[in-house]
Order: structure tokens, then sequence, then C-alpha cells
């Protein structure tokens, strides 16, 4: 048993650090996230200097390290920024689907693109009438001779409204029992006739990512867009998610870490009755519970990572890790903008951002009530 | 009886101001029977520069030798060497300038000089050396010691001493021989080039809002500009704001940059390196803002707000523009 | 073109709290976060600028515990061919005379048409360990150089002097040039660079590979000693101005009036 990092994941740290210092300024983040804007240089360069994709196989673009890697690069960039960090980071989004899954000419024509940064990628699972439950698929894809036909919708969809493809969970089976055993996952450019993104503008955070509803309406796409098997789709994102919730964890870490390191620096800044607040032992005391719930996260963000590059499917310790490291962004966060007083109110401090950037962890990649149903399943059995 | 040796730096046809500083402090350190020596190193043509700094040293010695027309560290090296031969000084002093960073240490290593650099106090007890100089970005001063021998080596930070009011000594010169010996066509100086003048020349402006390192990115720059349009005063920056390119080099005040002398300097998120300190510290009136209470600028300001810079600047501006309506 | 760089592993002050250890002839480094000198990343920067116009090999060497390896791994990372770290407890107390005797000691014997170092290190600012290279070594050299052009076995360089004045002089190769902060943009780590040199190994070299003996080296082949660090007094000061944001603002504005700051 080892709790230290090797040699080369404290340099991808280092490099991580130093990039997210240099490029990711606040000022900058400021503007963006006034201008609900996505980051785009910043991604740019990301991808150049190999921090996207860093998991995907070499022969497609990628670096050909682990999930873990990958998590030390999110908690690295979402530190620096949760906003900008956010939006660099998923921008690679829902790619692991066609890496796992893909064909080889799938994974040929899709990871090398996203990898240097020409292609933004997405999933298309959420829909309006089921949320975190997709046992049953409203969006149908239906055969064609060579094409299948897309019709319906989907909501809260991670870069909806600026990627060039989306991997799209569809029923292809309406009547396969139980349903989900007719559902299968498509690569849908987002150029194709009768596709529509409506961006979600005013959402509480995660305001330079791009989230939107997409509809599809008689979309065509060719019958080889299919991933894997049909009647997979399903299994496969399942699988994904305990892939997703290990970044999504990671990111959850980012953010909680950065609003704490913001906090102490403050602490030790700000005078209030003639001593520095840092001296006050409610505010020692709050650092040290801040402190704990970070390491706390950061030890169950790097088991499940580790994990998962062991080849294992675990997703009760995914979901332990998500929850953990989800409710560790939020706590951290809201002491924050506690311990920062009126200025952590205001748009201008990054603890206010933070804040607003933390509550989606608990959110998307499945609820925190969703990952307490997985846990206690796979810890309990499932009982009816 | 000590002898202290001063190494005359000049340029252009100038005697650069270090020069005098180190006089100054030498003619402060020798004792009644001690000597202060000038050591000038030039062409024929420069003899006039010689009689500025002879009547503030005991003796001067010289070299005259075309070869010696423009400062190359090898011939000045080899001439140096020739004029220590019969200088007989105990302590040389240069400047810790490109002049002295260019040559001193080759001296130290060739002739084996116990040595520091950059030193901002001398003191001499009892034929011991001892020397003040900063580490850490000026955060932490050390006292460091040359070993005993017979001649030791210091360079002198600019402005550490003042140049003014130098002590008047009948000076005797007297001329060293020295021919060129050795291959020195491997350094060759070719020409100089003067400092960009630029779109705004800073070191007429009256009020400067002068950005560091605290502004953070290129595209903060405006929200300076607009405190500066506000005051009618004019955008200067830091070492490090240059470096980046933020801003041409044009606008850098300090050492490697231009002196600036306003009525009003206003550092905003400079930490005050010496570098920086030397070439704004004539300003009538400094203001500093910086997170960092212990920031140097602070020790140079008249006045100082420990504050972030970005919170600072728009409530200044807008309280600016509101006075002039 | 071979081309050889030293660098160093500083801690990082500019913002930090510092102590001074026990026995006050250093700082209590705990906790402190350490990097490459920042004038060596730029030394660094230059070489591999140089490599890729012109190919050839970069070495780096940095002497120092292994601690080190970092700043050495790093500079490989970015586009260095090869690195050694020299380590010997010998090399304790090493002033800069010394240190690039110990430097001169391990570079003879490595191929070398250019050595680039710093101007200074961030830590001691002594500003001459690279001149003092160049001497050792028997090479022409240039201190302060803010721009590198490459003319057959000749280097046209851009030597930064005071008050914005820059001196153009022609060095001759094999040389020496001390590099200084903003001649280029340093290049990021990039993963591709880390992927490359996880395998590589650094060679270390120790007094006694280099031949160089105790006389020479550490505090007896010092010729110049720290005796003490001590915090520098604080002058008079600013007066700081206090208050909310906006009396502040109102405080600075009667100051600019009063001293001639609003035009």
């Amino acid at each position: 048993m080892d709790f230290e990092l090797d040699l080369e994941q404290k340099e991808i740290v280092k490099a991580a650090r130093e990039f997210a210092e240099g490029e990711f300024d606040p000022q900058l983040a400021f503007e963006l996230e006034k201008t609900h804007t996505f980051p785009a240089d910043i991604r740019r360069k990301a991808c150049k200097l190999g921090f996207v994709g860093i998991h995907f196989p070499e022969e497609y673009g990628g670096q050909g390290y682990g999930i873990m890697e990958n998590a030390l690069i999110v908690e690295e960039f979402c530190r620096r920024d949760s906003g900008i960090g956010s939006a660099v980071v998923l921008s690679d989004f829902s790619s692991e689907v066609v890496m796992r899954f893909g064909s080889e000419a799938q994974k040929k024509a899709y990871l090398p693109k996203v990898a240097s940064g020409a292609y933004i990628s997405g999933g298309g699972y959420t829909e309006p009438d089921h949320g975190s439950d997709i046992t049953f698929m409203n969006t149908t894809a239906v055969r064609d001779g060579d094409s299948y036909v897309i019709n319906g919708s989907k909501t809260f969809i991670t870069n909806g409204g600026i990627a060039q493809f989306l991997i799209v969970l569809c029923q292809t089976d309406e009547n396969a029992s139980p349903p989900y055993r007719g559902q299968s996952t498509f690569i849908v450019p987002t150029d194709v006739d009768g596709f529509e993104a409506v961006e979600i503008e005013d959402k509480m955070g995660l305001k330079m990512t791009s989230t939107a509803e997409i509809y599809f309406n008689n979309v065509r796409i060719p019958a080889d867009a299919l991933i894997g098997e049909a009647g997979k789709g399903f299994y496969q994102v399942l699988e994904f998610f305990d892939e997703s919730r290990v970044e999504i964890a990671a990111q959850a870490l980012g953010i909680a870490q950065g609003a704490l390191d913001r906090t102490i620096a403050y602490i030790k800044d700000r005078s209030q009755f003639g001593k520095k607040i840092a001296a006050f032992q409610v505010n020692q005391h709050k650092i040290a519970d801040m402190a704990t719930r970070v390491e706390l996260a950061r030890l169950m963000v790097y088991k499940a990572a580790w994990n998962y590059d062991k080849g294992r499917i675990d997703p009760t310790l995914t979901s332990m890790a998500k929850m953990t490291a989800g409710q560790a962004a939020v706590y951290v966060a809201d002491e924050a903008i506690q311990m920062h007083g009126g200025y952590g109110y205001i748009m201008e401090n990054e603890v206010e951002r933070f804040y607003r950037d933390a509550k989606i962890t608990e959110i998307y990649e499945g609820t925190r009530e969703i990952q307490k149903n997985t846990i206690s399943s796979g810890i309990v059995g499932r009982y009816k | 009886m000590k002898k202290i040796a001063v190494l005359v730096e000049h340029r252009q046809g100038e005697i650069r101001e270090i020069t005098f500083e180190m006089l100054g402090k030498a003619h402060q350190l020798a004792g009644s029977d001690d000597e202060v020596q000038a050591l000038f190193l030039g062409d024929t043509s420069q003899k006039e520069l010689v009689a500025k700094v002879s009547p503030h040293a005991h003796t001067t010695l010289a070299v005259y030798d075309a070869a010696l027309k423009d400062f190359e560290p090898l011939r000045y090296g080899s001439a140096l060497e020739a004029v220590l031969s019969n200088a007989d000084c105990d302590l040389l002093l240069m400047g810790q300038t490109a002049f002295g960073m260019d040559l001193a240490p080759a001296l130290a290593a060739k002739m084996t000089m116990p040595f520091t650099s950059d030193v901002v106090d001398i003191e001499i007890l009892d034929g011991g050396v001892k020397a003040t100089r900063q580490m850490y970005s000026g955060k932490v001063s050390a006292a460091v010691s040359l070993k005993e021998a017979p001649k030791r080596l210091l360079t002198v930070r600019a402005g550490a001493f003042p140049a003014e009011d130098v002590p008047e000594v009948s000076g005797e010169v007297r001329e060293i021989a020295w021919s060129v010996d050795g291959d020195f066509a491997v350094r060759k100086f070719l020409s100089y080039i003067e400092a960009a003048v630029g779109d705004v020349d800073i070191t007429q402006a009256d009020v400067l809002v002068s950005v560091g390192r605290g502004i953070k990115d290129a595209d903060n720059i405006p929200v300076a500009q607009e405190l500066a349009d506000a005051l009618g005063g004019v955008v200067s920056c830091s070492r490090p704001v240059a470096d980046k390119k933020w801003l041409p080099k044009e606008r850098q005040v300090g050492t490697s940059g231009k002196t600036v002398k306003p009525r009003v300097y206003i550092a905003l998120g400079i930490s005050g390196a010496f570098q920086h300190q030397a070439g704004m510290k004539g300003a009538a009136t400094i203001i500093a803002v910086n997170k960092d209470p212990k920031a140097p600028i602070f020790s140079i300001a008249h006045f100082g707000i420990v504050d972030d810079l970005f919170k600072v600047l728009p409530a200044l501006t807008e309280k600016v523009r509101e006075l002039k309506g | 073109m071979d081309i050889i760089v030293c660098i160093k592993r500083v801690p990082e002050t500019a913002e930090a709290d510092i102590v001074l250890d026990a026995g006050k002839k250093g700082i209590d480094t705990d906790g402190m976060v350490f990097s490459i000198n920042e004038w060596d990343n730029y030394a660094v920067e230059a070489a591999i600028q140089l490599k890729e116009a012109q190919g050839g090999k970069i070495t780096v060497v940095s002497a120092g515990p292994e601690e080190n390896n970092e700043v050495l791994r790093r500079a490989l990372a970015m586009g260095a061919d090869d690195a050694i770290r020299l380590t010997d407890p010998a090399f304790e107390g090493s002033d800069a005379i010394a240190m690039a005797r110990i430097l001169a000691a391990a570079i003879k014997d490595i191929p070398h048409d250019l050595i680039l170092t710093g101007v200074q290190a961030d830590d001691d600012g002594f500003g001459g360990t690279g001149v003092a290279l160049a001497e050792m070594l028997g090479l022409p050299y240039a201190a302060l150089v803010t721009d590198i052009q490459l003319d057959g076995d000749t280097l046209t360089v851009h030597r930064e002097l005071e008050g914005g004045l820059e001196e153009v002089t022609a060095v001759k190769m094999p040389a020496l040039l001390t590099i200084q902060t903003g001649i280029n943009e340093p290049r990021y780590v990039s993963i591709m660079g880390i992927r490359k040199v996880a395998k590589k190994e650094i060679a270390e070299k120790s007094a006694g590979d280099l031949s160089l003996s105790g006389d020479d080296i550490g505090v007896k082949g010092s010729l110049s000693q720290i005796e003490g660090l001590f915090f520098p007094p604080v002058g008079e000061g600013a007066e700081i101005i206090e208050g909310t944001m906006d009396e502040k603002a109102e405080t600075l504005v009667k100051i600019l009036k009063e001293r001639g700051g609003i035009a």
C-alpha cells in the first residue's frame, strides 16, 4: 500500500498547476463568467500540451495515462478556477464512450480531434421526463436502410450548444423487456439536419460551460454511427458513469481545495478587532473541518480512480467518492463565503463563483440521492 | 595603511554615477593615513574623463590604449590585472552593474580574490572585510566576510551610497603601461542601441500609474489606463510586466528601464525590488497599493493601501471622475 | 550545436513569510514551494529555441541534493536531452566562485559549443557564477543577454545595460552567456514532455568523480562566508490608509489633489 503519487504523477500535477496558474487569470475568469463565454483559447492551449484526453490511448491522440492522471489534472484546473477549470476538463465529456466501446474507425475519427482541440464532445442521456433515471428513453432511433432516424429531446446537456458531436442514448427497441435492454448509443454530429440546441442561459453556476436542451427532429445518421452493438447502450452508459463519476468527483475535489486555499489566504490577510482573523479559534476550527473534508474527498477520489485503472468496475466506490467530494465542495465553498463575509457574497470574489460551481457536482452525473441508491444497493443488496 | 581602489565606470563619454558612490564610500572607509585609489581604463581620447575623478582619489592609476575604448571584459580584465599588479590595493570596488557583473566574477576567479557581489554596506574591522548584501529579493540581509588575502573584491549596488559630497583630495594621476596581449577577438563590442522612445515618454509625465506583477494579465492594463486617463497621467510598469510584453519596454521604470521623477507615482501591485526603487525613488509622492503588507515598496512609499489593486483601482477611478465632474 | 544549461532549484520566497533557521545562516525552507530559478528557466527556453533552429543536444546540469532532480526533469520535459546532477556533502557551503569551480569540473569533459546560465539566482541574487565559470573554462562570455542571433560560429547578442540602453556584442563560440529574464517566453511543460522523459536516468557525479579536492570546494574552498542572516531594518515606511474601500479611495483622492496628482 502506498499513499504517494508516483514521480510522473507529481510532474503531471506540477505541469497542470503551472499551466493553470499561468493561464487561468482571475480577471479573465470574471469576464468569461459575466458573458457566459467558453474559454476556447485556454482550452486550445491545454489540448496542445496534452492535458485534454490524457487518458486516451496514444494511437488516438491521447497520452496513454489512466483516469487517475486525468483526475489529477481535473483537480488542479478546478482548484485554480472552478469556472475555467470545469469548462476545459468537461470539453472531452463522454468521449470515453467512444474510447471504450467504439469501433476502430469511430475512435480514429473522433478521439484525436477531441484531444487536439478541434472537437468538443458531449453526452445526451438525461431526458426532460426522466432525470437521473435512464432505464427508459423517450428519444428513439429507428433503423431505416443504411441509416437510423432519431427523434426526441434531451435536457441539461453539457456542451450541448458547442460540441461537434454528442453521444446520444436512444431507445432502439421499444418492446424490449426490461426497456433498457432495447437501448443503443450513437455518435451524432451536431451539424446534421434536424438537430437543434437551445442554450440554457440562466443557471446557477458553470456559466462558462454550455448547457443546452437538444432536439432531434428526424435526424438521420448513418448506421455505422451506432456505438458497439444495438441493445447495449444502457450498459455502456452505466459503465461510462462509473468513470465519469470519478472525473466529476475530481472536479468537486478541486473546487473544494480552491475554496479552501482562498479562505486560508484571506483569514491570514484580513484583520478585525485589531488582529488577523486567522487568530480566532472559531476560524481555525472551521479551517480544520474544511481541510479534513478536502483530504477525505481526495483519498476517496484517488482510490476510486486508482481502482478504475486497475480494471475494476466498482459503482459503490465511485459513487462514494463522488458523493463525498461533492459534499466537501458544497460544504467548503459555503464556509468559504461565510468566512469571507460580505466580500465573499459579491461576484468579483472568486469564492462566490466556487460556491455556485460547487453545487452542480452534487446534482449532475447522478444526484447525491442516486449515489446513495447505488451505494446501498452495492452494500445491502437490492430490496424492493 | 590600507588602500581602497575603485574601478571607474564610464560609458558614452560620461563617468557613471556609481563611480562617485563608490569613491564616497571608499573615503568613508579610509582612515587618515589610508589611501583611496581610482583605476581608470580607456583610450587617450577619454583622458578628460580622468580629470573628473582624479580630484576625489589620492592616486589615480590609468591605462590608455585604443583597445580599451569600449568596455570589453576580456581586454578590461587583462588591463586591470596589469594595474592591480601596480596598485597594491587591499580592497577593490566595482559596481554591480552591467559593467561590473560582466567583469568582476571573472577577475575574482582569475586572480583568486575573495569576492562577494551586490553589497549595500561595507565594514573594515582590524583588516577584515565584512559586507552586507541582500538575499531572497531583498527580504533578508546577509553579513558576509571575505577571507584574508592580498586583494579582495566587492561589487557595490548602485544607489547604496550617496554620490554627492565626495571628499576632494589632491590626486595624482599615474599612467600604467599595458598592451594588448592575447586573443581578444573572441568578444567584440559592436554598438549601442538607444532605448526606444515609444509613443509616450514616461520620464516627462507628472503623474505615473505604474503596474507590476500584481496586474496579472495584459487584459488588465486598460483598468490602470482608465485611472491614468482620469488623472491625466501615463501608465508605466515594473520589469515583470515588460518581460511578459504586456507593456513595451520603454514604459519600464527601474535600473534597466527609465528613471522617473514625477510629482506623483502610484505603484500598483509592484513589490518594489531595489532595481525598481532605483528608478522611481525620486518621485515627490509615492503611493503604493499592494496586497502584501511586507512588500518592500511600502518602505519607500509615502502612502500605502494594503489591499487588492483590483478593488482599489475602480473605486479610485470612480472618485477621481466624480471630482472632475 | 551542443548546449549546456546550468540550472538551480530555489525556494519561492516572493510571497512567502521568511523565517531564519536555527543557525541564522540560512532560511527555514520547511513547507516552502521550490521551483527552477526564474532566470534559468529563460536559459533553458533559449537553449531549446537554438536547438530547434540548429539541431544538436542540450545537457542540463544542477548541483544539489536529490530534490534537484525535479528541476532537471522539468528541463528534460521542456526539451533538454540529458541531465547531470552534481552532488556531494562536500559541496555544502560553497560560495558562488567555488560553485563555478564545481560546475567547471563537470562541464569541461562534456562537448559543448555554448553554455547558458541565468544572470542570477532568485535566492542569493549573486549574479556571478556564470561569468566565473566562463573564466575557469577559458571561454569568451557575455552577461545580461536579452537577444541571441547566430551567424556561423559567432553569436551576436544584446546585453542589457542601464536606463534602457542595450549593447550589441559579438561572441565567438564556444562561449558562455548569462541569460536575462524576458529574452523569450518559456514554454509550459507538456504531458508529452513528461511522458518522453519518464524513463530517463539522471547521471550523478560526486566530488571524487570530478577530481575535486576538499580544498577547492565547500567552506574550505570558499573565500567568502555568510556569517549570519538578519532581517533588514524597516524604514519609516508608508502611512497606511485604512477604512472601507470608499474611505480609502476618498483619502487617496484628497492626497492626490494636494500633491498635484490630478491634472
